[in-house]
């Protein structure tokens, strides 16, 4: 387990979390989230008022002992967002410096050896003037395996590098990270990024923690509105909250009548907040039966409807349901098929399963991390 | 250079006393170092510690001064008296028996642009002719046109420029820059400036070793007073009685 | 031509960089550095000195450091030394005096070397010390040099407080520009006009050897670009 607990009063800082070691972890939050402090202050770049960061059963740091190993002290990796490679060293002498425990012919073959692990061995002699983007972060990749650290901490690693290279990049730290079975924690602001390659996803605001856990879990079940919020879940509703059953819980939005497959047993107040992905929410045809497969079967009017290259998004409102906006993802085939404009008639389909009840505010948090731990 | 002497003297008696210093290396094979610069100046530089052993003075003043402090070796000796000689650019003032009150009609007329004299502050002969220039009733009319040098030294350097109109340094100094050339040089006899005197004056300080009290045996010679006279200062012998600027 | 006061001005331009160099580089470094709230008032403090005329500096030196101040007089007593009229005292008031010469370009080499590459150092578990010789000062010294050039012109060509504080004793601290002062004091302007040519062209040829490397080092980095 990476153990990480950092609280600081200015500018606020208050996380408490664990991460699986061996594999790909991300920490995503819009700037100012304080997720690159929390990555600086695992690296031991920066010190909280109140910490204790630990590598399995190797204490880093904790305030409390007065303890503080300093960042050459620690057996980790770090490349930063512009890669902060030594203007003056070639790159074969960039990794060499991480390699400062060997003799000098030991750590010329030993630098060439990662190059070669990143795919630039050819590049050994050339300066970081001299070298692309791409080229100078598998350098600083290099250059942070090379004393084989138990942890990697990259610090938005792609965000200055241009699409396709970005790309391709992604593909070959999965490569690496697979092939060297490390533990990853990386920062980024980019929710597909993290997304595509992380297994452990934290998701950062203000300094605080909103939600932690299995990635793809994450991603279909955000826990609480601000999760929702900041993993760009267009539909946000509001519902009440009419009992609970071996079927699942029961919601009346507006006139209309809901089953959410999971959610909680009691609620003390009766508003419940809740969301579904554009891409669960379906488009039924005429001829359908009623009682379908599909989930409870709602009829709607199109308010909008905004084509965008591969995909089309529609804004509909439900009869009777308070006039809250639903917004649903099509192809753009199906919009063309279906005829669909402003004010058409619709119905639409919302399953149980797709139903995601939401904890309106941070109470629930100490619940979420007990249930997301692993 | 440890062990010879170090001497600090006025900046008015440099020529004199570095042809003094000369012939007494050649009578005795010994040397001494010299170091010039205003009476003052000095004084200021032994009251802070510096490593001079004998001091030469163009007055009385500063010597008074520092063995008041209790800086000073034995009784003070005059070694000579100061001349103060009025320079005036060639056809200022005309021919005259009295050049200060020439000055003065020149300063009335506004034709005395500049007038160099020592800071009378820290530099004896600076102090002379400002008593001097006061003494005349033409202090008031001189300060316009003033300009300070910071020892008697310097204050020749100014009236070595072209555009110094006046200039009240001391004799000696006056004739090794050849100011005569350039214009008139009178001396000033000692009534003009009655409040102040310019007897030399100079005094052993600590640490002067039996080096030194050779040279300020020396200084007291004839061989000496004949090369101060030679240079313009008065010397207190019975037989200077005639003065050749 | 006085070799003795060119001998005089060469080691007090020697014996001031030697002293004054590792002063300048941790003080710059630390300025570069720290975060400390007093930072503008230390910068303003070490660069008093360029404001400050030097005959202020040597005064101030004189009254508190002669031999009849507290402080004159616990070093004679300690060290048997006199910081006044003395070649010791020349190199303590030459330090003084050279301060932000050897300090600012210093401090502004070592912000130049950014906290990332500090950060990343670290991580490559380089020490303190390591990330300092590896890192920090190849890419400072072109500062250092500077400030070591900047040091050693200034110096050469120092006359207040020279003057002040250590009188114009031959030998002791008559350096170069005090001799063609006291040249001219002594109207032999040929002397003092000869003198001052040189002193020029020996200023002239430090500081522009100075500045070559410099320049050639600027170029290297060029062509590799």
């Amino acid at each position: 387990m990476l153990s990480i607990f950092l609280e600081h009063d200015s500018p606020f800082l208050g996380v408490d979390f664990q991460l699986p070691i061996g594999t790909l972890s991300a920490i995503v939050g819009p700037s100012g989230s304080g997720k690159t402090s929390v990555l600086r202050a695992v690296a031991g770049l920066l010190t909280t008022e109140r910490s204790r960061v630990s590598f399995d059963e190797d204490i880093w740091s904790n305030t409390g002992a007065r303890c503080f190993r300093p960042a050459y002290q620690r057996p980790l990796g770090f490349v930063s967002q512009t890669f902060g490679l030594f203007p003056h060293l070639t790159a074969a002498e960039n990794v060499g410096a991480a390699l400062t425990h060997l003799r000098r012919r030991e750590r010329s073959r030993e630098a060439q050896n990662c190059l070669d692990i990143v795919g630039i061995g050819g590049l050994a002699d050339r300066r970081p003037n001299e070298l692309s983007g791409g080229q100078s972060q598998r350098v600083a990749m290099a250059r942070a395996l090379a004393r084989k650290p138990r942890l990697l901490l990259l610090d938005e690693p792609f965000s200055a590098l241009d699409h396709s290279t970005r790309k391709r990049l992604r593909v070959e730290l999965k490569r690496l990270q697979d092939a060297l079975a490390m533990t990853v924690l990386f920062v980024t602001h980019d929710l597909d990024e993290a997304a595509e390659l992380s297994e452990t996803l934290v998701l950062l605001r203000r300094g605080k923690v909103i939600q932690q856990g299995p990635t793809r879990e994450l991603l279909r079940r955000p826990s609480t509105v601000e999760a929702a919020r900041l993993m760009n879940f267009v539909n946000l509703a509001k519902a009440k909250w009419a009992g609970s059953d071996a079927s699942g819980i029961t919601l009346h939005w507006g006139d209309v009548l809901l089953t959410a497959a999971k959610g909680p047993k009691s609620q003390p107040d009766d508003t419940i907040h809740w969301t579904i992905r554009t891409s669960d929410v379906f488009l039924v045809k005429d001829n359908h039966p009623n009682e379908s497969s599909l989930g409870t079967i709602l009829p709607a009017k199109v308010v909008e409807v905004i084509e965008m290259g591969s995909s089309a998004l529609v804004s509909v409102i439900v009869n009777n349901s308070g006039g809250e906006v639903l917004r649903l993802q099509l192809r753009p085939g199906a919009l063309h098929r279906h005829h669909l404009s402003k004010g058409s008639s619709v119905k639409i389909a919302l399953h149980a399963q797709a139903m995601v009840l939401l904890d309106p505010s941070d109470a629930s948090l100490s619940a979420n991390r007990a249930k997301s731990k692993l | 250079m440890a062990g010879v002497p170090l001497i600090a003297a006025a900046a008015s008696i440099r020529p004199a006393l570095e042809e003094i210093s000369t012939r007494y290396n050649e009578v005795t094979g010994e040397s001494v170092r010299l170091v010039f610069g205003s009476s003052g100046t000095l004084a200021n530089q032994i009251a802070n510690g510096a490593p001079y052993v004998l001091f030469l003075s163009a007055n009385t003043a500063y010597v008074r001064w520092l063995a008041g402090l209790g800086l000073t070796q034995g009784p003070p000796v005059t070694y000579a008296e100061g001349v103060l000689a009025l320079y005036s650019r060639s056809g200022l003032l005309g021919e005259t028996e009295n050049p200060l009150m020439a000055l003065d009609s020149a300063l009335q007329h506004g034709v005395v642009k500049r007038l160099v004299i020592a800071n009378p502050e820290y530099a004896p002969y600076g102090s002379a002719a400002r008593a001097a220039l006061e003494h005349a009733g033409s202090w008031t009319r001189a300060r316009p046109v003033l300009l300070l040098g910071a020892n008697a030294g310097q204050a020749v350097q100014y009236a070595l420029q072209g555009d110094v109109d006046v200039a009240l340094v001391p004799l000696p100094l006056a004739r090794l820059a050849k100011l005569q050339e350039t214009g008139q040089l009178q001396v000033l006899p000692k009534e003009t400036f009655p409040s102040v005197e310019l007897h030399q004056q100079m005094v052993l300080l600590p640490g002067a070793d039996q080096k030194t009290h050779e040279f300020f045996a020396y200084l007291q010679s004839i061989d000496s007073q004949e090369i101060f006279r030679r240079h313009g200062l008065l010397v207190p012998s019975p037989v200077n009685l005639t003065l050749q600027p | 031509m006085d070799w003795n006061a060119f001998h005089l001005s060469l080691q007090l331009a020697a014996w001031t960089l030697v002293l004054l160099l590792p002063i300048g580089i941790v003080t710059g470094r630390w300025l570069a550095k720290t975060q400390t709230r007093a930072r503008p008032w230390l910068q303003a403090f070490f660069a008093l000195p360029l404001v400050l005329p030097p005959t202020v500096v040597g005064y101030y030196l004189l009254v508190f450091t002669g031999t009849r101040s507290p402080i004159g007089e616990f070093i004679m007593s300690w060290f048997g030394v006199s910081l006044v009229f003395s070649f010791p005292g020349l190199v303590v008031a030459s330090i003084l005096v050279n301060l932000p010469f050897a300090i600012l370009p210093v401090q502004r080499a070592f912000e130049a070397v950014s906290n990332e590459l500090h950060d990343a150092a670290a991580c490559c578990g380089m020490t303190p010390w390591q990330t300092f010789t590896r890192i920090e000062m190849p890419l400072a010294w072109p500062g250092v040099l500077s400030a070591a050039v900047l040091t050693l012109g200034h110096t050469l060509g120092e006359f207040g407080v020279v003057l002040m504080v250590g009188g114009n004793i031959p030998g002791e601290t008559r350096t170069l520009s005090i001799a063609i002062f006291d040249r001219v004091q002594a109207f032999d302007p040929l002397a003092a006009g000869r003198m001052a040519g040189f002193l020029l062209l020996i200023s002239l040829v430090t500081v522009a050897l100075g500045y070559g490397v410099l320049e050639r080092r600027g170029q290297q980095r060029q062509k590799s670009a």
